[in-house]
């Protein structure tokens, strides 16, 4: 099909799993600065949370403690997991 | 001596912010000794435990240096003693956090057995079986508990029992030790999780609390550090029972509520309205409560802590409730006084029968305990009449100027000298 044919048909756009991986990527940039600006590994802490659930991990700096829990643990966990493997099968090629 | 005289039939209602959390303050700054660089520590509560804490501080060496309203630095560099003051040890519990961090630094302490609230039964064997797998030899003489290792090794630990006091002390001795410790059987109490984000902030390798399996991989030397306190879920869970109980409304702010599940279910279930924000939690009372059944457990279960407050609330409901304390089992001292005030409540082994729907009558009634002594400015609250409760000293080592923080809640309460 030429490609200006096909954008004469009707696409599907899925426009909320990309605003979810936006707001994981802007959560997790935001928390992560917090976590490092006020002295911790933020590996280890984010690590810490995503195991445990405790929010006492993150640090109430720069409202990062509530940030965090914009999302649940698994949407946070899935963007991980999705760029980590992209951007490792990425290399591969 | 001192009391607090208070008026019954009063309904809290109002917004209260949260101190930092006692249990997790009163391991994190023995923890400081573990550097000898100085660490600053924020978001601390003033009550007498913490002074205390400071006290003992001071006379190891350490130079204490008040930052801020509740911050505090601590420069351990000319620290030279691993005895701690028997005078002040004998008076709290928490002192027995010196142990583990003593023992990181010094490879040795001397410090007698642990005061503290009379709760029943609270041996140190597990802290001593953690101590004694690292290594260290313990010997207890003349009230003197001695512990000396030649070299701190990481191991295995498993504890026969979930221990908060023996997991933190455990990770203490542990962060300056040799190699890998693992604490299998671990408590998962939120202020553990706080003792270790001090500890990895201040360069240690602790990893895998908030979960039953603890591993340390030791350093050798810790650095400089600043930690923030986390929020203390007891007096947040307190004032949010005392909504409740008196039918007013509180929103309790700069608490994390999810430390605070297994209350917000509790009082839900008895017929309460709570509304949950990113870091605040708003009770309204209900007129008529359903009775319950409450066990308490470590957490996430519901916390022996407010065990007391839950029996006062429950003694408001419309029913038999039942409540069960599965973690320190004599911990029913409170009972006998909230008898006096009219409560009909009946104990079978661990487990309480609390009768509802009697009105209770303001007493003079006597705090025995900490949480106990904040169970019974509920039952004032809720009495009709007057209460005059002695004892203030035990609520004072864990509530901060308590009738102040009732006053911000719109509650008629005043300390008074004898």
């Amino acid at each position: 099909m030429a490609e200006g044919n096909r954008f004469n048909h009707t696409m599907k756009f899925n426009v909320k799993a990309e605003e979810e991986a936006n707001e994981a990527r802007l959560v997790l940039k935001e928390v992560y600065e917090a976590l490092k600006e006020k002295g911790y590994n933020p590996i280890n802490q984010l690590v810490g949370y995503l195991l445990s659930g405790d929010p006492a991990f993150i640090t109430s700096y720069k409202n990062a403690r509530s940030t965090i829990r914009k999302l649940e643990r698994d949407e946070l966990l899935e963007e991980m997991v999705r760029v980590y493997l992209i951007s490792e099968l990425e290399k591969e090629r | 001596m001192e009391y607090l005289l208070l008026k019954g039939k009063q309904q809290i209602n109002g917004t209260i912010k949260v101190n930092g959390a006692k249990n997790a303050a009163v391991a994190i700054l023995p923890a400081a000794l573990l550097t000898r660089e100085t660490v600053e520590v924020d978001n601390l509560p003033k009550i007498t435990d913490i002074d205390k804490i400071i006290q003992i501080l001071k006379s190891l060496g350490a130079v204490v240096t008040c930052t801020g309203k509740r911050s505090i630095s601590i420069d351990s560099s000319g620290v030279n003693s691993f005895c701690p003051p028997p005078s002040i040890v004998n008076k709290f519990r928490a002192s027995y956090y010196f142990m583990g961090s003593l023992l990181g630094r010094f490879g040795q302490v001397e410090i007698p057995m642990p005061g503290g609230c009379n709760l029943g039964p609270r041996p140190i064997d597990q802290h001593v079986k953690g101590f004694t797998a690292l290594g260290a030899e313990v010997e207890l003489k003349h009230g003197i508990v001695k512990i000396k290792a030649k070299k701190l090794i990481g191991t295995h630990i498993y504890l026969d029992v979930v221990s908060v006091g023996a997991t933190i002390n455990i990770m203490l001795a542990a962060a300056r030790a040799e190699g890998k410790t693992v604490i299998e059987n671990a408590a998962r109490e939120p202020e553990i999780v706080d003792v270790a984000n001090f500890l990895n902030a201040m360069g240690a390798q602790v990893v895998g609390t908030g979960t039953d399996v603890i591993k340390i991989q030791g350093v050798q030397e810790l650095g400089r550090a600043e930690h923030s306190v986390i929020p203390d879920r007891i007096e947040a869970g307190t004032f949010m029972i005392a909504a409740a109980a008196t039918r007013g409304e509180a929103l309790v702010a700069d608490v994390i509520p999810k430390h605070l599940d297994s209350v917000i279910a509790k009082l839900r279930e008895v017929g309460n309205e709570v509304e949950v924000g990113p870091d605040w939690v708003r009770v309204k009372g209900n007129s008529r409560l359903s009775p319950a059944d409450v066990k308490t457990f470590p957490y996430p279960g519901f916390p022996t802590d407010l065990q007391a407050p839950m029996i006062v609330l429950l003694t408001q409901a419309d029913g038999t409730s039942f409540v069960t304390e599965n973690v320190f089992e004599e911990r029913f001292n409170h009972l006998c006084e909230l008898r006096k005030m009219g409560a009909k409540i009946k104990l079978g082994g661990r487990t309480a029968i609390i009768e509802g729907g009697h009105e209770l009558s303001g007493a003079p009634v006597k705090a025995l305990d900490l949480r106990g002594g904040a169970a019974f400015i509920i039952a004032g609250l809720i009495s009709k009449g007057e209460t005059r409760l002695e004892g203030v000293e035990h609520i004072d080592r864990g509530y901060e100027k308590i009738e102040e923080r009732f006053k911000l809640l719109g509650v008629n309460i005043e300390r008074r000298q004898q």
